[in-house]
């Protein structure tokens, strides 16, 4: 029998053995990659909601009232030419007041009782490149200082502000749960420890026939391996649970704050990732604890 | 096979449980190491184990020198020395088959051969009708046939036994000491460590006699240096 058939055979022996210890230890490690997954998944959703935010997004170029027909022309013959732009609109004093009262209508009166004070105003709709994302900023920025211009809202600019809130957020999260999976990593080292303890016998014989360390060690590796990777499944099992009893309330909750289109569940790559972690970090907690048999 | 100079191991400052030990036993020789309790024996088998490490002097076991050898080099050199000790040390949740055939799966042996050497040596200390039998289901006389046969799975060249018969009765000492005869007529060197001095008369072989750590010398036989 080869080293590794030999060391998963013996290590599920000292699992079953094991009882409430491995099951305690597959627990620690569901948690925190329950939480890993967790921040990953509220992440990753809020990633691609700001994207699809961020791929609508429009530079609105706000004319001052008086602006004459021929600079506004230049104007928009000007954006048009851009290779960043997509299409452009421009929206006169009416068409803006028209918007206003469409959008909200029980505002209707207050439009009503005052002069028209929505400014003339060009919209540009943005290609959503990377390349021309920056090229965008650039034209933000000149369009400020141009003849006829009293302001240029450009949405990327907070989005590029939430964007980063939700990189904060995550390197929290992964933090927090990199913490986590270090307590529960500990507590596999102990349950393999234990069962180290337990084949103490076997281990002495083992060293004294003069068994290789792959012999002597591995057992207690894959033994690490099998409670990190049932336990990363565990806590995918429970996050998909989750997520799919929650998704149509959340998805009601969140469509108040305008288009979020369907939240996702991790891909088959993340899920994957999740799995290979728990079993990287219970095979090198194994093999902590093997070092006790030396 | 075995070569000591001044071999010494001591426990801190100035307390040695073996001094001074310089000893030769032939390839092929049967040696009992002989004293009273705490005169050395355990610990010169242990540091011919390579269970501990001597702390002065050198020994040669079969043209290797014990003293320094890396990790991978004792794996090496313990496949090539079976043991027995008074405790038998053998795995209680493992049958009599699995706890013999088991040093031969560690070394990564094919199952057949496994099988077939396994079946071999059980038979050879007439156990071969208790294969799936547990240690504990087992007398002592038969746990230590038991613990001789996963000695011999390997077909060591040299066997060392630690009061192998410590636990047993007297005829039950002679089945064993029987045993150990007859591996050594098959050219297995031989060392056994006892303070029984009739079973020493029955064997009537060569004996290395130690007090306090020291060697006293070995009377009466061929091949000792003193």
């Amino acid at each position: 029998m080869s080293a590794i058939g030999y060391a998963f055979s013996e290590a599920l022996v000292s699992l079953r053995r094991s009882g409430r210890s491995a099951v305690m230890s597959i627990g620690t490690i569901a948690i925190a990659f329950l939480t890993l997954g967790g921040f990953l998944l509220v992440s990753a959703n809020l990633q691609s909601l700001v994207e699809r935010w961020a791929s609508s997004a429009e530079l609105s170029v706000y004319l001052r009232d008086d602006v004459d027909d021929a600079s506004r022309q230049a104007l928009v013959a000007e954006l048009s030419g851009q290779a960043a732009v997509a299409g452009v609109e421009y929206v006169s004093k009416d068409v803006a007041l028209e918007r206003f009262r469409r959008d909200f209508p029980e505002l209707a009166d207050v439009a009503e009782s005052t002069d028209n004070p929505f400014p003339p105003s060009i919209e540009v709709r943005l290609r959503t490149d990377p390349a021309s994302s920056g090229a965008a900023d650039a034209m933000a920025t000149q369009l400020t200082e141009r003849e006829g211009v009293v302001d240029v809202r450009y949405d990327r600019q907070w989005l590029s502000r939430l964007m980063a809130i939700i990189a904060s957020i995550r390197l929290a999260g992964v933090t927090a749960a990199a913490v986590l999976v270090l307590g529960a990593a500990f507590t596999v080292a102990a349950v393999v420890r234990l069962s180290l303890q337990a084949r103490r016998e076997e281990v002495d014989i083992m060293q004294l026939v003069g068994a290789p360390f792959a012999f002597i060690r591995g057992p207690s590796i894959a033994e690490g391996t099998i409670l990190g990777s049932i336990g990363a499944l565990l806590s995918l099992l429970i996050l998909w649970a989750i997520f799919a009893t929650t998704r149509d309330q959340l998805t009601a909750a969140l469509a108040e704050w305008g288009s979020v289109g369907a939240l996702r569940f991790l891909g088959v790559a993340e899920a994957a990732l999740l799995v290979a972690s728990g079993l990287v970090v219970g095979g090198l907690a194994g093999l902590v604890a093997s070092r006790a048999a030396r | 096979m075995i070569e000591t100079h001044e071999l010494g191991k001591a426990y801190g400052r100035g307390l040695y449980a073996l001094r001074d030990l310089t000893l030769k036993v032939e390839r092929g020789e049967f040696v009992f190491l002989t004293g009273p309790s705490g005169a050395g024996k355990s610990t010169l088998l242990r540091l011919l184990l390579l269970q501990e490490r001597p702390t002065e002097g050198v020994a040669i076991v079969n043209g290797r020198n014990l003293v320094r050898m890396s990790s991978r080099e004792v794996q090496a050199y313990r496949r090539s020395v079976g043991f027995v000790f008074q405790d038998f040390k053998l795995v209680p949740t493992k049958t009599v088959f699995e706890n013999v055939s088991f040093a031969l799966r560690v070394l990564g042996t094919p199952i057949e051969q496994q099988r077939r050497r396994t079946y071999q040596v059980l038979k050879w200390v007439g156990l071969q009708h208790r294969l799936q039998a547990y240690p504990l289901e087992l007398s002592g006389g038969e746990q230590q046939r038991v613990a001789i046969a996963r000695a011999l799975v390997n077909e060591p060249q040299l066997v060392l036994a630690d009061e192998p018969t410590g636990n047993l009765d007297p005829d039950l000492s002679l089945e064993i000491m029987n045993l150990f005869r007859d591996i050594n007529s098959s050219g297995t060197t031989v060392l056994v460590a006892t303070h029984d001095r009739e079973l020493i008369k029955w064997v009537g072989r060569r004996t290395v006699h130690l007090e306090h750590g020291r060697l006293l010398g070995s009377p009466g036989q061929s091949g000792a240096t003193v």
